[in-house]
């Protein structure tokens, strides 16, 4: 294991939280819209954070198991039916006059928002730290 | 008188093995939003006891050669550890966990902390050794 | 002087061997056997600096590669340092010694 891996684990995760983090922002920009794609309501999207290994990058044996990272290895749309609103003039209503909202509730969404930002923070950290730790080790010579 | 002795070489180990631990804890940070991820953490104390044990000895004299962590599968020769052998052991869980993750973000960081700071003493003063002799070899110059 | 390139240990205790080998080497006999040693002990150390030269050159070459381990680069390259100006010193001494000697005069 070297600082290259390290620092490849880290930035695995980083990407990840982004994706996290935007899935929520779309999600909260969308906590209305009634008319999504295909004229349905739009459906909330979730990602599912996976486990991988990363590798060295010259593919070489390492010092135990290569360590794990993250990544979103698939984007799942949350099937579950939203609120619906008694409005016969909205003109999304179906014929009883309901109209469907999405599944979205903002609270959760922003809860969503604050852990993958705390992760992010917490990884961004690590890589300071690493390169603390590769500066130190500079300085062995000098 | 040995000029590289085995205070130098105990520092270059605990170097490679504080590496080692920071892809570990890296990992475990990557990881703190994957379902089902168990943190794991690397026994320093443990992992320094067992590459002294197995320090070979010459004529009752220990010697300086240090076994280094070999790469998987590796062998130099030099009684490296192997990789397989390094203590890498789960952490224990610290509560339930809704989605099976035990991942403690927080005494996480705080270990990262202290292994970089570990790493960055050792660095230092292996750098100080090593600076020490070369002031003494040139004769107080350079 | 045997410097160990495992880990570089210079011993100097082989100092006092061959010290000790100097100083039994008075009989007209033993005279070759002593320049001998002393030879083939120096080829043996300058054989040990180059291979903490070559370990240490692994090292960088790894590092310029973008896959090396920093500490192990730094530690490598600050011993083949001080093994290299140790060498030096002891060159600088030897040719010091030798000139003294020859300028004695018969």
């Amino acid at each position: 294991m070297d600082f290259l891996t390290a620092l490849h684990v880290s930035g695995s995760a980083l990407s990840a939280e982004r994706t996290r983090v935007n899935l929520a922002s779309s999600n909260l920009a969308n906590a209305e819209t009634t008319r999504g794609p295909g004229g349905k309501p739009y459906q909330r999207l979730d990602p599912v954070f996976e486990s991988m290994r990363v590798a060295a990058q010259d593919e070489a044996p390492t010092i135990g198991q290569s360590p794990l990272g993250v990544r979103v290895s698939q984007i799942v749309a949350d099937p579950s039916v939203g609120k619906k609103v008694y409005s016969p003039s909205h003109p999304d209503a179906d014929v009883d006059g309901f109209v469907t909202f999405p599944n979205v509730n903002p609270i959760s969404e922003i809860v969503n928002l604050l852990s993958a930002s705390r992760a992010f923070e917490a990884n961004a950290t690590a890589v300071e730290t690493l390169k603390q730790m590769a500066s130190r080790g500079l300085d062995i010579t000098r | 008188m040995r000029i590289f002795d085995a205070t130098l070489g105990r520092l270059e180990r605990s170097l490679d093995v504080r590496l080692v631990r920071q892809n570990v804890l890296a990992a475990n940070v990557a990881n703190v939003d994957t379902p089902q991820f168990k943190p794991k953490d690397v026994d320093f104390t443990a992992t320094m006891s067992a590459i002294e044990g197995a320090a070979r000895t010459d004529g009752g004299v220990p010697m300086p050669n240090l076994p280094t962590l070999e790469a998987a599968g590796a062998d130099s020769g030099n009684g490296g550890i192997a990789a397989r052998d390094l203590p890498i052991v789960d952490v224990p869980a610290g509560g339930a966990s809704f989605d099976g993750n035990t991942v403690d973000l927080d005494r996480t960081m705080v270990a990262m902390a202290e292994n970089a700071l570990q790493y960055g003493a050792s660095a230092r003063a292996a750098g100080k050794k090593l600076a020490i002799l070369r002031y003494v070899v040139s004769d107080g110059n350079g | 002087m045997r410097i160990d390139s495992g880990q570089a240990s210079i011993d100097t205790g082989a100092m006092d061997r061959l010290d000790r080998i100097d100083r039994t080497g008075s009989q007209p006999g033993a005279g070759g056997a002593t320049a001998g040693q002393f030879g083939s002990e120096l080829g043996k150390a300058i054989g040990e600096i180059d291979k903490l030269q070559n370990a240490a050159d692994t090292q960088a070459t790894s590092v310029a590669h973008g896959a090396g381990n920093i500490h192990e680069m730094a530690l490598a390259l600050e011993k083949a340092d001080v093994a290299m100006r140790l060498a030096m010193r002891v060159r600088n001494k030897l040719v010091e010694t030798y000139n003294e000697i020859m300028r004695m005069g018969i």
